[in-house]
């Protein structure tokens, strides 16, 4: 990159070396252009250094740790190729815990996109106080995640919790909400409680979508839900994608198992109930409560790997549905 | 309806009163939902009015016999409460000029400069967006362990100086919408980049700047995970001073304390958000990819 920038600066000015006025009214324009070159890359920096720093080298550090049984304290560990991979492929905990992870992230994701589209349709219509609806819906995705989780605890808490008393009201037993088998049904309201989130952006999507359209599908006779399936959506899509996908990988890193378990801190992550012991759990266990950093290094890099292989399908299969209303003569 | 010949009077009003009733269901939908959507927080402040006793009584007190406000002045002195509050304002204030400065500074570079690699390192500052954060923070922690930086606020200097590629592209957008003349111009008057960048397209660019500091700001008071990691429980933030410290000497939690310290917490998000709306809305789509 450096050399082709240094030669063409260099070669440039020869074909006009002899003529001097145009030399003059060239100089200034090729010095500029290495002027620009190197401001790119000086105003860019902070970024390329930090990525390098704090994204590539915790990344290569951690693979680095996979194939190692440091634990941060006994100086005696060692290099032992792949056997914390071999170790975490055959333990019947590992699998649970990413099953349950998948799980999650194909249930989350698809109702929560679900829930924030049908609210922006709802709050898209001509209505009074629109406005204050919309800020309503959308608060609870500002609420901080710690203070989401206290206020869930709080809420489907066994005793004096106003999900237990709704129950109660219909002559229904108290149910033990934060722990198995329902812990799982807390944890997907409190994503649910932050759809507010993608009906915001998809109602600026909705907004974008042209009123001929609409116009021209009355006219044809087409239903309410038609208009939505075959114009709404397809012009949505790209914004659907993007939900997908952010969805699938905050699904995938979600601490909220935590914040809903007795103990919040990182330690208290073996008090977090099976149904919610998600994979990112059985690595903060590793890391923290067991503290094998090697082993949980290896639990990391698999996942790491899963996330891109799964943002990878997600687009390759999309790749035809979703629709860019980007350049109108383009075909698809 | 049925074929009957209806004369058209009647129709319409038949009409009339279908659409009322819409309009009716409508709002009964989103007053019940919108209510649902409150509930968890409202549940939240009730309980941080009640008694230690109302909050353990099964069946439930849904409303506190007497209205507890010492709840919220007894958070404070339980723990130092204000001194976790100073502890996250300052990680957020750090964080949200650096990172907003760094991520301006570099969003210009990718908007109105050239260079060779450009277009790959634009790809790459897009692919990182879709990198799972936790992911890197956990080795991140341990590498900031060997260099002894836990319990000091550098690793929060260092993300701020480092840019944020989401907020790097909210200010590429707006940098690549700016008009031509303003940069030949400066270019003409002798101007450099670097002053280009201070005196001319910094200040244009108010309103990203703007919606920028107050999502990094949120960010930082709302994150859990990396305090938690880094921080002893005196440096630490609100967030996890919250989460862990309103214990009795003999390790029982208060809930009715902690409730209304998560109120204290998180009610100044809200406000922020509430003045702040359009900035947050603003920055929320552009993410949507449009």
């Amino acid at each position: 990159m450096t050399t082709e920038q240094i030669t063409s600066v260099a070669e440039r000015p020869d074909p006009t070396a002899s003529v001097a006025p145009a030399r003059a009214a060239n100089r200034p324009r090729v010095s500029m252009t290495a002027r620009r070159h190197r401001a790119f890359y000086m105003f860019t920096s902070p970024w390329i250094i930090g990525f390098l720093l704090l994204t590539i080298a915790p990344m290569a550090y951690a693979l680095w740790l996979s194939l190692t049984t440091f634990d941060g304290l006994s100086p005696n560990w060692r290099f032992v190729g792949l056997d914390n991979y071999r170790e975490l492929l055959s333990d019947p905990v590992t699998w649970d815990a990413l099953g349950r992870a998948g799980l999650f992230a194909v249930t989350s994701v698809p109702l929560s996109i679900l829930a924030g589209l049908a609210l922006a349709v709802l709050v898209n219509r001509p209505l009074r106080a629109r406005g204050l609806f919309r800020t309503l819906l959308y608060l609870p995705a500002v609420v901080p995640p710690v203070g989401a989780g206290l206020a869930f605890k709080q809420l489907f808490d066994q005793n004096s919790g106003a999900a237990n008393g709704v129950l109660n009201l219909f002559g229904i037993d108290a149910l033990g909400w934060l722990a198995d088998p329902y812990a799982r049904y807390v944890l997907l309201m409190t994503v649910l409680w932050t759809a507010g989130n993608i009906m915001i952006i998809s109602l600026a999507g909705l907004q974008d979508v042209p009123r001929e359209l609409h116009e021209a599908a009355r006219v044809d006779g087409a239903s309410a839900w038609r208009t939505f399936r075959s114009i709404t959506v397809p012009l949505l899509s790209p914004v659907l994608l993007f939900q997908t996908v952010t969805g699938v990988i905050a699904s995938v890193q979600t601490i909220m198992p935590l914040l809903l378990a007795p103990d919040g801190t990182t330690a208290g992550v073996t008090l977090v109930p099976q149904s919610n012991y998600l994979y990112m759990m059985h690595v903060f266990a590793q890391y923290f409560a067991i503290g094998r950093y090697g082993y949980a290094s290896a639990l990391l890099w698999v996942l790491f790997v899963l996330i891109l292989v799964v943002t990878g399908l997600i687009f390759r299969f999309t790749s035809g549905a979703v629709f860019y209303n980007v350049d109108p003569e383009a075909k698809k | 309806m049925t074929a009957t010949s209806p004369s058209p009077k009647s129709s319409a009003s038949a009409a009339g009163v279908k659409v009322r009733v819409n309009r009716l269901v409508l709002y009964t939908v989103l007053v019940v939902i919108t209510g649902l959507f409150l509930g968890p927080f409202g549940w939240l402040v009730v309980s941080g009015l009640k008694t230690q006793a109302e909050l353990a009584s099964s069946p439930v007190r849904w409303l506190p016999e007497h209205i507890q406000w010492h709840n919220f002045t007894d958070a404070f002195h339980q723990i130092d409460f204000l001194g976790y509050a100073r502890n996250s304002l300052v990680i957020a204030l750090v964080y949200a000029t650096l990172v907003t400065l760094s991520s301006a500074w570099v969003g210009f570079g990718f908007a109105r400069l050239n260079a060779p690699g450009k277009k790959t390192l634009f790809g790459v500052l897009l692919g990182s967006m879709m990198l799972p954060q936790l992911v890197t923070l956990l080795p991140t922690y341990l590498i900031f362990a060997e260099l002894g930086m836990v319990d000091t606020y550098w690793p929060w200097v260092l993300w701020g100086l480092s840019s944020a590629p989401y907020l790097v592209f909210l200010f590429r957008q707006f940098f690549a919408g700016l008009p031509r003349e303003l940069e030949e111009a400066a270019i003409v008057d002798g101007c450099g980049y670097t002053r280009m960048f201070w005196r001319i397209f910094l200040p244009q660019s108010w309103p990203v700047v703007s919606a920028s500091f107050i999502i990094a700001f949120t960010w930082t008071w709302g994150d859990y995970i990396a305090p938690q990691l880094l921080l002893s429980s005196d440096r630490t933030t609100l967030a996890v001073a919250i989460m862990s410290a309103y214990n009795t000497p003999a390790g029982q939690p208060v809930p009715e304390l902690q409730a209304a310290a998560s109120v204290m917490y998180v009610v100044p998000i809200l406000l922020i958000f509430l003045v702040a709306q359009r900035g947050f809305v603003a920055g929320m789509s552009t993410s949507g990819l449009k």
